[in-house]
């Protein structure tokens, strides 16, 4: 991964995890105010219909005080109590519930029995609980009704004016569809009722296990103002039973699909009788469509705007990334090349950042680099010509001293006579054509090290190679320099590819370089192994050994360390090796021998 | 003497105006409302004046010659003989023969009549049954023997509705019955010319229309007797006509006898009486009325509902259906009734029996019609399915046929009840008959202004 891919990964991440954080804490907050403020909502119509409950109660209750004034019933009281006859007043209670306009309304005697009855006609003579609780606000209670039914009403109870002993009205409305559609409420606000299926009997027990263990959920009993409920009425089942359970206000949220924005804000209102225990619950809901609508639009805007900037934070990362890791490319590739041996490498210096110090030191340093290189080159070369013309002048110097005498004495020999001259020439020619042909020799050497063939490279296997070398010294070794010659040579093939000639000739003169350097005998081991995906092959000998600046100098060319010797031995052995692709390395230490250590290429089997 | 007799001349004179005033006047039509239909059976108000039986009762319930002008009977009144009477005409104008009465009977009766055989004989008709028929005069005096025209003259069928009686129809439009007076009717002509019978009117608006002179006769429902002599309205009360009785089935839940009399003894008749009927009806266990017999107290009216419970013994009666014939104070009575068998421990719904789906309990009134105690017996228990015959006239005889039939508590009288109407004040002479029906064809109407 480039450091541009690096850079441009880190900002991107960076980036997205900044918006992702700030979004995430936009909608947080974001949903906490819709919920607070669905919550005021949802409590601002509760109350709003709780007022309107309280206002519709106070309604019932003014009904039936305006009928317990009126001129009507006070003389329908006058006369009950007068005559002790009340039949004549068999459908009064009907009569004055249409003008009243109320649902439900009784006629009960002095002496605790219905008179008159608008919903149950037929129920007069019989007695009437309810009539102790005259004077009280309105209350809530179920009504027996012909057809086996019990609705749900808000009932008051109020005396007759001055009729003594008593005579009461008890006036209610049917808590029904049709007075939920009567009641204002707000747009958008929905109710319903859900009356449990029970009769007064049951409704006047005091609450307790009798209503946990009977209240079961009925989806019919639960109407809306137009009859049915948004939704359907078993979204509404929890809550209800919930309320019913606790005899608590609940409010929760009704998902009525799948989507979000189908949901309503439902808050369950038990209604409870004298005992305390629930007759029924009123739901007012409030459709939640516009808050979720508009908060799914903050949302999917906050999404955009998170997207939008991530992308922008994207291509700006690309941008800086391209702007910051550009120099640090250049550099990287300019520094391959150095490493590549292309010194003239330059970076272009832009800036006075970091990033162009850096790229100016680098320049700065090849520039110097280059010029150490020049130097170094150049005094090599004068080292190399230096050590040329030493060992030339060594060289040379030993056969010109013999041809200098020689041709001095033939200069002296003229005086003499003819027969000693004669032997003088002889012995003069000989010697001077036996220092030519030194000569010879020794320009052929520097010649042949100048003309080293390029090698031909066949797939040959190192043991042949070794093993021949073994087979030319080792009888001269052990007869004339009572060496032993040892071979450690590994069981598996060792393949290559190599000029067979030339490897055993870089092998043949590190053997008689080991042969010279152990004259009085010795131990000279000759080893090969593989070596990863090298061949390496050691040559050790326990010589005298060579010193730290001999192994330093020891490849240089006309370097030696023998009396006779030309310095051309180990540098041509440096060359073959080089010429395959391995290295030559040497490991010594005074007195304790030398080892040379070649490594070649393996050749895949 | 010449004083005296000026004297006696002005009296005479200051009096000949209101004699004049009280002479019944031929001519005008007589308005009337009702509320239901008026071919209706029984006593639908439009039948007794366009038909005629072969008997009429009188005031006090007696048989009365009619469109027959005598009758026997021999073989212990297995077999009757009426003589009809000669030259009465249908209002077509085909007169009215023994055939004819003979074809109209066996339509008005085609099962369970209290003969067994109807045939004619010369002018005469001659009814034959299987047992004795000790009370046929007083039963064919009822509503549903009138005798209609329904032989086929030249193979075609007359038109419905004809008879012999002092009106004749002329029309129905818009709701208005128009009767015309028959001149030639063996009864002799109707003091009115016309009659219109506005029908299914509601009775609020028949009281409205009486009271702006729209109406000369409206219906006053017997739960509404008092209201309408509180409004100062002329109101025509009749002796008990009709029974109100709870018909009870000896079937399937309430076969048991024990269970039908826990439902006698758990009604509180009283309080549908007074209350619901406001008085004007008698609370009665008895099949005949105590002014007819003089031993209906002999029935126990009171509610007894220890002694229902008692009965019940316990059992979990099913769920029991009630039905009631008519509506207002008669659906009253049933929610009335319902209410009271709950508190005995039976569980009766009431249900519209819209038809003829039978319910277990059904509520209904019954003309208390044959005029004498054994033909009412007779009338009465005949309309539920089963006859109940005295031995003869003597009123032990008639105690025990009704103990008898009541014992069976297949049929609970609960109230006596009237017939009432209100009548304008331009009607003169108007009464009600033996089963509290007007008679209009003995009214007459005074000129308006």
């Amino acid at each position: 991964v480039s450091l541009r891919q690096r850079l441009l990964l880190l900002f991107s991440l960076t980036v997205a995890a900044a918006v992702a954080a700030v979004a995430w804490t936009v909608l947080v907050r974001i949903r906490h105010v819709f919920e607070l403020r669905d919550q005021e909502e949802t409590s601002l119509f509760v109350s709003q219909f709780q007022r309107e409950f309280q206002h519709r109660s106070a309604e019932v209750a003014g009904a039936v005080d305006r009928l317990s004034t009126s001129e009507r019933t006070r003389g329908m009281a006058f006369e009950i109590v007068q005559s002790g006859d009340a039949s004549p007043y068999l459908t009064e209670a009907k009569t004055l519930a249409e003008d009243a306009q109320l649902d439900f309304l009784e006629i009960v005697g002095p002496d605790g029995n219905v008179v008159s009855s608008a919903q149950w006609p037929a129920r007069f003579g019989y007695p009437e609980p309810a009539v102790t609780r005259a004077g009280e606000a309105a209350f809530l209670k179920r009504e027996d009704l012909p057809d086996g039914s019990s609705p749900l009403g808000l009932f008051a109870v109020r005396p007759i004016r001055g009729a003594e002993p008593a005579v009461r009205l008890i006036g209610g409305k049917r808590l029904d569809q049709n007075f939920l559609g009567d009641l204002s409420v707000a747009p958008g606000m929905q109710l319903a009722l859900y009356s449990e299926r029970q009769s007064s009997a049951d409704a006047n027990k005091v609450p307790g296990a009798a209503q946990n263990s009977s209240a079961s959920f009925e989806a019919m009993q639960l109407v809306g103002t137009n009859g049915d409920v948004p939704g359907g009425a078993d979204h509404y089942k929890a809550l209800i039973e919930a309320a019913v359970k606790t005899g608590q206000q609940m409010s929760g949220i009704v998902y009525l699909t799948a989507r979000r924005e189908d949901s309503l804000s439902a808050t369950a209102i038990p209604l409870k009788n004298e005992t305390g225990r629930v007759l029924a619950v009123l739901i007012v809901a409030l459709s939640r469509e516009g808050m979720v609508e508009a908060q799914q639009q903050i949302r999917a805007i906050a999404y955009g705007v998170a997207s939008a900037g991530t992308l922008l934070a994207i291509v700006c990362s690309l941008w800086i990334a391209a702007r910051v890791s550009r120099p640090i490319e250049l550099l990287a590739h300019a520094a391959e090349e150095v490493a590549s041996g292309n010194w003239d490498v330059r970076v272009p210096e832009r800036g006075h950042d970091e990033v162009s110090v850096l790229a100016r030191s680098f320049n700065h340093m090849t520039e110097r680099l280059a010029s150490q290189r020049e130097q170094l080159v150049q005094s090599e070369r004068v080292a190399a010509w230096r050590e040329l013309a030493r060992r030339l002048a060594h060289e040379l110097k030993n056969p010109l001293f013999p041809l200098q005498l020689t041709v001095e004495n033939l200069v002296r020999a003229r005086a003499l006579s003819t027969e000693e001259f004669d032997e003088v020439f002889r012995e003069s020619t000989a010697t001077l054509g036996m220092e030519i042909a030194n000569l010879k020799t020794i320009i052929g050497r520097f010649s042949d090290f100048s003309k080293m063939p390029k090698p031909e490279l066949e797939r040959i296997d190192a043991k042949d190679v070794i093993e021949r070398v073994r087979s030319l010294y080792e009888g001269a070794a052990s007869r004339e320099a009572k060496i032993d010659f040892e071979m450690e040579i590994a069981g598996q093939p060792m393949p290559m590819m190599a000029d067979p000639e030339l490897l055993h000739r870089a092998l043949s003169n590190l053997v008689l370089n080991a042969m010279d350097a152990m004259p009085n005998g010795g131990k000279l081991t000759v080893s090969a192994r593989p070596q990863g995906t090298n061949i390496e092959i050691r040559v050790a000998d326990t010589g005298e050994g060579l010193t730290q600046e001999e192994c330093e100098r020891l490849f240089t060319p006309y370097y030696t360390t023998k009396q006779h010797g030309t310095g051309l031995g180990l540098a041509i052995v440096q060359s073959v090796v080089a010429d395959h692709g391995g290295t030559i390395a040497v490991e010594s230490r005074t007195g304790s021998g030398a080892t040379f250590i070649i490594t070649l290429p393996r050749s895949s089997a | 003497v010449y004083r005296r007799f000026a004297i006696s001349c002005i009296f005479a004179l200051c009096a000949l105006p209101v004699a004049a005033r009280t002479r019944p006047h031929y001519g005008g039509t007589l308005h009337v409302e009702i509320e239901g239909d008026p071919w209706q059976r029984p006593n639908g108000i439009a039948r007794r004046l366009v038909f005629d039986g072969l008997t009429a009762l009188d005031a006090s319930g007696v048989a009365q010659s009619a469109l027959a002008t005598g009758w026997e009977s021999d073989n212990a009144d297995h077999r009757w003989q009426f003589h009809l009477r000669p030259g009465v005409y249908f209002h077509d104008g085909s007169p009215l023969t023994s055939t004819a009465v003979v074809q109209a009977l066996n339509l008005d009766c085609p099962a369970n009549c209290p003969w067994a055989s109807v045939h004619a004989v010369g002018s005469t008709v001659v009814f034959s049954g299987d047992s004795p028929m000790p009370n046929l005069p007083a039963l064919l005096a009822g509503d549903e023997f009138l005798i209609a025209h329904t032989l086929t003259t030249d193979g075609k069928m007359p038109s419905p509705n004809i008879g012999t009686g002092p009106f004749q129809l002329t029309s129905f439009n818009n709701g208005v019955l128009a009767l015309a007076a028959n001149e030639i009717c063996w009864q002799g002509r109707p003091f009115t010319d016309a009659v219109e019978i506005r029908v299914h009117r509601a009775v609020h608006d028949q009281w409205l229309d009486l009271s702006i002179g729209r109406a000369d006769v409206v219906e006053v429902p017997v739960e509404m007797v008092r209201q309408a002599q509180l409004q100062r309205l002329t109101v025509l009360v009749s002796p008990p006509a009709l029974l109100l009785a709870l018909q009870v089935t000896d079937s399937g839940a309430l076969a048991s006898p024990m269970l039908r009399a826990a439902i006698a003894a758990s009604i509180d008749r009283r309080a549908l009486a007074n209350v619901i009927f406001q008085k004007q009806g008698e609370a009665t266990a008895s099949l005949l009325p105590q002014s007819l017999t003089g031993f209906a107290f002999l029935f126990p009216v009171d509610r007894d509902l220890n002694k229902a419970h008692e009965l019940r013994g316990g059992l979990n009666a099913p769920s029991l259906t009630l039905s009631e014939d008519g509506d207002g104070a008669m659906r009253l009575a049933a929610q009335r009734i319902a209410l009271n068998l709950k508190e005995a421990g039976f569980n009766a719904q009431e249900v519209n029996a819209g038809g003829a789906q039978r319910t277990d309990l059904m509520l209904r009134t019954i003309p208390l019609e044959g005029g004498e105690a054994g033909a009412v017996l007779e009338s009465v228990s005949r309309s539920v399915d089963t006859a109940a015959i005295a031995a003869d006239s003597s009123l032990p005889s008639v105690y025990k046929a009704e103990r008898n039939f009541l014992d069976r508590h297949t049929l609970i009288p609960l109230v006596d009840l009237p017939r009432a109407y209100a009548t304008g004040a331009r009607v003169r002479d108007l009464g009600l008959d033996a089963n509290g029906i007007p008679e209009l064809a003995s009214a007459s109407v005074e000129d308006t202004p």
